[in-house]
């Protein structure tokens, strides 16, 4: 299994520590990644909110650099998979909207053709080929009792996202974070909001302190379910929750804080990798105590 | 440089809008600054004509989260509404700063982050340097695109 890796921004920049665990652990379950010359995807919360031609171009080059390797594209974060599937999908649709991108990128060798599939490291890792592998691969399990958190551009709108999914109100929400999980010895807890909004967005264009807000609300419904910890498959909720819990609580001095973290870290913990080899160092909201009650190290 | 919105969202589509407020019910934006809103949107565009509407900040509190169509009964393409909606209103010089920064940052470095002492935080987790991106390409594609039309820097 062979996949051009599309890093994104922030998690090579901001949270390198997501990337060595992912590739740790895709190792391990004997997945191949490749390293393109890729650029930012560019994000749905901005790019394409200012100048939706450049948005669509700086994708479209994205997708031609996996195209010309060959590879189906895999990408780490909700934010780069909604641009890059949306973009595909576009393109491929609209013949008009193609040649406008195409005579753009000619000048740079490129051509987008349509021919591979963005996806997701939660949907790869899913596949039952890697799940057979990772029960084979586990060494312990992780027994906490987690809430998963999908982030929004992960999966909707799912008419792109994942129109083989969608329900007879043309609807979707995901199961597999927590089915995932649930085989490394995970305890998926339900919470009320799960599938809504982390406050990333709006703090990151406008109003942090609005998109806290947002963030605390959630939060609520979270220790109300007495949720151990987060799991996230992007590196903007992640932030949200991490350093936002830090932000939260110089005002709300509230002591206990909810560790998050990235689902290849969980996975990588399950596979026997330490905490340092998955980058749970760097964690504002330390895990390191909650690890120990469980005796992962 | 202005855009036409309604190339981008069917305008007749703002009357099959119920007002039923199931989108602003579940908006998170809403939640934090109740000014804000959908079916808000929605109503000021037929009330109000979109230009006031894309004058006005508030069109920027959006998340993007998409939950106000997936719940929105008459299947109306709020999204698309709210990504043209802000194209304009960047045209017209309405953009929050903390997002023309980082613009900026991506055009200059074909990236949308920046941190200091980047390749030694990548040792310490066994990482080798970040390439740099192919700046110049990107920016000839932006050029092309006509985004330097909209925002310069
Ligand atoms: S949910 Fe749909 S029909 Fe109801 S107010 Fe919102 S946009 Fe209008
Ligand atoms: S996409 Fe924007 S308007 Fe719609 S629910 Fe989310 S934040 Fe509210």
């Amino acid at each position: 299994m062979r996949y051009a890796l599309y890093l994104g921004c922030a998690i090579p920049i901001k949270y390198p520590g997501f990337e060595a665990a992912t590739r740790l652990v895709c190792e391990r379950v004997g997945i191949e990644l490749v390293d393109l010359p890729f650029s930012c995807c560019p994000p749905p919360t901005s790019m394409k909110l200012v100048h939706y031609d450049s948005w669509l171009a700086l994708a479209a080059r994205n997708l031609c650099l996996a195209e010309e390797a060959g590879l189906d594209l895999l990408t780490l974060c909700s934010g780069c998979v909604n641009t890059l599937k949306e973009a595909n999908h576009i393109l491929k649709q609209s013949d008009s909207k193609r040649r406008k991108v195409n005579r753009i990128l000619e000048d740079h060798k490129h051509q987008f053709n349509g021919t591979i599939k963005v996806t997701h490291i939660l949907d790869v890792l899913y596949q039952d080929s890697v799940v057979e592998r990772l029960l084979k691969e586990r060494v312990r399990d992780v027994p906490l009792r987690i809430g998963c958190h999908y982030g929004c551009h992960y999966f909707r709108p799912p008419k792109i996202m994942y129109p083989q999914e969608l329900s007879d109100a043309e609807s979707y929400v995901p199961v597999s974070m927590d089915h995932l999980l649930s085989i490394i010895g995970v305890e998926p807890v339900e919470y009320s909001r799960k599938f809504l909004c982390c406050g990333s967005p709006l703090g990151a264009n406008m109003d942090q302190d609005a998109g806290y807000e947002i963030t605390r609300q959630k939060l609520g419904h979270i220790r109300d379910r007495n949720i151990q910890a987060l799991s996230v498959v992007c590196p903007s909720c992640f932030e949200q929750f991490d350093m936002g819990q830090i932000v939260l609580g110089r005002k709300t001095k509230e002591k206990e804080k909810i560790p998050t973290f990235y689902l290849t870290q969980l996975i990588g913990l399950a596979l026997g990798l330490s905490s340092k080899d998955v980058g749970l160092d760097v964690h504002r909201v330390k895990a390191k105590k909650l690890l120990e009650s469980i005796e992962v190290a | 440089m202005t855009i036409k919105i309604w190339k981008h969202f069917p305008r007749e589509d703002l009357y099959e809008c119920y007002q039923c407020a199931r989108c602003t019910g579940s908006c998170p934006a809403m939640e934090v600054a109740p000014a804000y809103g959908p079916r808000e949107t929605i109503l000021k565009c037929l009330n109000l004509g979109h230009d006031k509407v894309v004058e006005d900040e508030k069109v920027w509190l959006c998340c993007t989260c998409n939950v106000c169509e997936d719940r929105c009964p008459q299947k109306i393409p709020i999204s698309d509404l709210l990504v043209a909606l802000r194209n304009s209103a960047a045209r017209r010089g309405n953009i929050p700063t903390r997002l023309s920064m980082a613009l900026e940052l991506l055009a200059k470095t074909g990236r949308s982050m920046i941190v200091h002492q980047l390749d030694e935080m990548r040792a310490h987790h066994g990482l080798s340097p970040l390439p740099a991106a192919p700046v110049e390409e990107l920016r000839d594609i932006l050029k092309k695109t006509g985004r330097d039309e909209v925002i310069e820097f």
